[in-house]
């Protein structure tokens, strides 16, 4: 895994193994989460195997394992151990997954300004805040009105979560930039229902 | 994490808060988001023709506290204003006089965009206005 594909210790090469093939000496792990967990490039991942997968490599690289190996060792091993536990809740989560792969594929995720928004998606969502806004101001009597838009952000929500799985399967058949930005844009307006869903759920369920 | 006073007093009492009527050739309507925050934010400006000042400014915002004075201030400030001078604010004079910590920039950010795009399109419906006299 180190720059030159030789091990640091054997100088055999690794072709990419955690561990030589050689003298089995842990290398300094790459800090890709799928190339770490030895994973494709794939937004669909089958959650039980990763599970598995992430389970089998939290143990072979656990740090009290290498407490008798040379200092590189060691610290690669919690260099690995901390990246596969980044890599483990940011993967299994489908939205955090496409919010990595975006990133690595070089999309703005967090500094996102409001052009890369399409103008009708903000409208929309203004417009829902409003009406969600007006039905909190008044009494129980908009109980029924709040119950409603809850159920209609929900099946926005599901559209949305069914819209994600297809452009997954876009990307994972041709992986490339289209399906990425139209994902994007998925996302966005995911949060934003999201957004809208918590405050009626906050709204319809006092005390918390 | 605490909001400085400036921001608390500005989120309590927000200032200008409803909206203009947006087929008013004289308003400009400016709406903008921050889709990592869920925040939106719609700011809108009146302005005399005459002599390009800025005579009302309405701004509704969903959103934290940070993003909800940002704008309330930026409508304060605009009152008065030429739009070129309004052009001129900038996000970091939002940081500035509300304190925002580093975190909560993006709020100005907002704040900012927001004005820019209600006067571009208070610019764009003058055009038009102008156009359209002189094809009559």
């Amino acid at each position: 895994m180190s720059a030159a594909g030789h091990c640091w210790q054997c100088n055999q090469s690794t072709s990419g193994q955690l561990f030589c093939p050689a003298c089995n000496s842990l290398q300094p792990p790459p800090n890709d989460y799928y190339a770490l967990l030895g994973l494709e490039r794939k937004l669909n991942l089958n959650t039980q195997a990763l599970q598995q997968r992430f389970y089998e490599l939290s143990r072979r690289l656990h740090p009290d394992r290498f407490m008798q190996r040379p200092v590189e060792e060691r610290q690669y091993s919690l260099d690995a151990s901390s990246i596969l536990n980044d890599a483990y809740r940011t993967l299994k989560d489908p939205v955090k997954r496409a919010q990595y792969v975006l990133k690595q594929a070089g999309f703005d995720v967090g500094e996102q300004r409001s052009k890369d928004v399409p103008p009708e998606l903000l409208e929309e969502v203004f417009e829902l805040n409003m009406a969600l806004e007006e039905m909190r101001g008044g009494d129980n009597s908009a109980r029924p009105q709040l119950e409603q838009a809850e159920s209609n952000f929900t099946r926005m929500m599901t559209d949305v979560d069914r819209q994600l799985e297809s452009l997954f399967e876009k990307y994972d058949r041709s992986p490339s930039r289209d399906p990425l930005s139209e994902l994007r844009g998925v996302l966005n307006r995911r949060k934003y229902i999201q957004n809208l869903l918590d405050e009626v759920h906050a709204e319809l369920t006092p005390d918390t | 994490m605490a909001y400085s006073n400036k921001v608390l007093d500005h989120y309590n009492n927000p200032r200008n808060v409803g909206s203009l009527d947006k087929s008013d050739p004289n308003v400009g309507t400016g709406m903008v988001g921050a889709p990592e925050c869920g925040d939106v934010m719609k700011l809108q400006v009146k302005v005399n023709p005459e002599t390009g000042v800025i005579e009302d400014a309405k701004f509704k915002t969903f959103g934290c506290g940070s993003a909800i004075a940002s704008s309330s201030l930026a409508t304060e400030w605009l009152h008065g204003k030429t739009v070129d001078e309004a052009l001129q604010i900038k996000n970091t004079d939002i940081v500035n006089e509300l304190s925002l910590p580093p975190v909560k920039i993006h709020c100005s950010v907002l704040a900012e965009d927001a004005i820019k795009a209600a006067i571009s399109d208070y610019k764009k419906k003058a055009a038009t206005k102008s156009e359209a006299v002189a094809s009559s």
